[in-house]
């Protein structure tokens, strides 16, 4: 099919979302087949083809998504009943909507990044940096072990993969749990 | 108390911290949260109501249950089963909130439960997570469920409640989304506000039905 003119062509709306838990390595074909599949499933291949859903890009942990101009509330629902991607438990939680995606790019340079760099976010909105050191430097009471970045919580021992602001994201050491469990720096201080 | 989860479960139940929780409830735009076996709090600027949950007992059990822990703090939540079980838990007092009504029979909740709800001042809750998190056959019984008590709703005015059923901060949706959810199952925006506040409402000293001026 040709190009349309641009005044011939459908408006769109992009959404600017951004994906929790912070560091998830997601694809942006395996996010396009999790919001095509909870869309299908809460509307129907009817609305859902009126709705025409696209993951646009996904940059620094925000998701550009895009959806016809007039849908944006059935997918905005349909987003919110997402659980996950591929095998991994994921929310998108959406910041914003616009009619371009230069917009949300510039929304994304004003909040800053959503990634990790040495599992710490370095994201604009992480206003308390003092916190961040104290984690990374392993000064979390209780820690057990010489690696600086474990800490004790419920007399086990887990090792920080992310640190923002108050939230500290744990895992257990060892290979048989990987699960996340999510605290906050007033957690590893109380146990 | 406007704006309530009804219902999260924080570690060890779940795999968030009580704290961490009421952190993402306070981005997410609520100013209270019940959480499960937890004590009360004031944390991260969110008020955390300590919520016991009664689950596979008979209602006599309930009634001793209710009376042993006799503490107007905390949130009495009861998991719907049968219908005469439903009916004897509603008119009890210290129950505050009937839930999981989509898990129990078909005909659990009618209008003889709807009314004694209504008269005793018992919440139901609209649990969101089978809308959230359930596909198919499963969240369509949920959906019906809820059109159902919303029926029922409109004609006794019960208070309701709404909870996320949060085991995880990724559980957990924003006020926004919980407004769109709720318009799922025919909600308008100021239906889901007295579901959000309801938690406040049921929680606050009832006015007598006689006011002795003088």
């Amino acid at each position: 099919m040709s190009v349309r003119p641009p005044t011939l062509r459908e408006k769109r709306r992009y959404l600017l979302a951004k994906i929790e838990p912070c560091g998830m390595p997601v694809e942006g074909k395996d996010l396009y087949y999790a919001i095509h599949e909870a869309a299908t499933s809460l509307w129907g291949d009817v609305v859902v083809a009126a709705m025409q859903p696209a993951v646009i890009a996904i940059e620094d942990g925000y998701a550009i998504l895009r959806c016809r101009r007039g849908t944006e509330r059935e997918f905005a629902i349909s987003l919110s009943t997402i659980t996950g991607c591929r095998d991994t438990r994921i929310a998108l939680r959406i910041i914003a909507a616009s009619g371009t995606i230069d917009t949300l790019r510039d929304r994304i340079k004003d909040l800053g990044p959503y990634v990790m760099k040495n599992g710490k976010v370095t994201s604009a909105e992480t206003g308390d940096s003092s916190k961040n050191q104290s984690m990374e430097t392993g000064d979390s009471s209780g820690s057990a072990s010489t690696d600086p970045r474990d800490c004790t919580f419920d007399t086990r021992v887990y090792q920080i993969v992310h640190c923002d602001g108050h939230k500290v994201d744990v895992i257990e050491k060892g290979f048989k749990n990987t699960h996340r469990l999510f605290l906050t720096t007033a957690d590893l201080e109380e146990k | 108390m406007k704006i309530t989860d009804a219902c999260v479960y924080p570690y060890p139940r779940g795999n968030s911290s009580v704290h961490r929780l009421a952190l993402e409830a306070r981005t997410l735009g609520y100013d209270s949260i019940v959480a499960v076996d937890t004590p009360s709090c004031e944390t991260e600027g969110v008020t955390v109501l300590s919520g016991l949950m009664i689950a596979d007992m008979p209602a006599k059990e309930v009634a001793n249950r209710i009376k042993r822990g006799k503490d107007p703090k905390i949130v009495v939540s009861v998991l719907a089963r049968d219908n005469g079980f439903n009916r004897a838990v509603c008119g009890m007092k210290g129950v505050h909130i009937l839930r999981d009504i989509p898990c129990a029979d078909k005909y659990a909740f009618d209008h003889v439960t709807a009314k004694i709800a209504a008269d005793n001042g018992t919440a139901i809750d609209l649990d969101l997570s089978p809308i959230i998190s359930r596909r198919g056959h499963a969240r369509e019984k949920a959906i019906h469920s809820y059109l159902d008590i919303l029926l029922l709703r409109n004609r006794f005015e019960f208070p309701f409640t709404i909870s996320s059923g949060a085991r995880s901060v990724l559980d957990m949706r924003p006020v926004r989304e919980v407004s769109g959810l709720c318009s799922l199952i025919g909600m308008d925006v100021q239906d889901t506000e007295d579901a959000l506040a309801g938690v406040g409402r049921i929680l606050a000293p009832k006015e007598t039905a006689v006011k002795v001026i003088s």
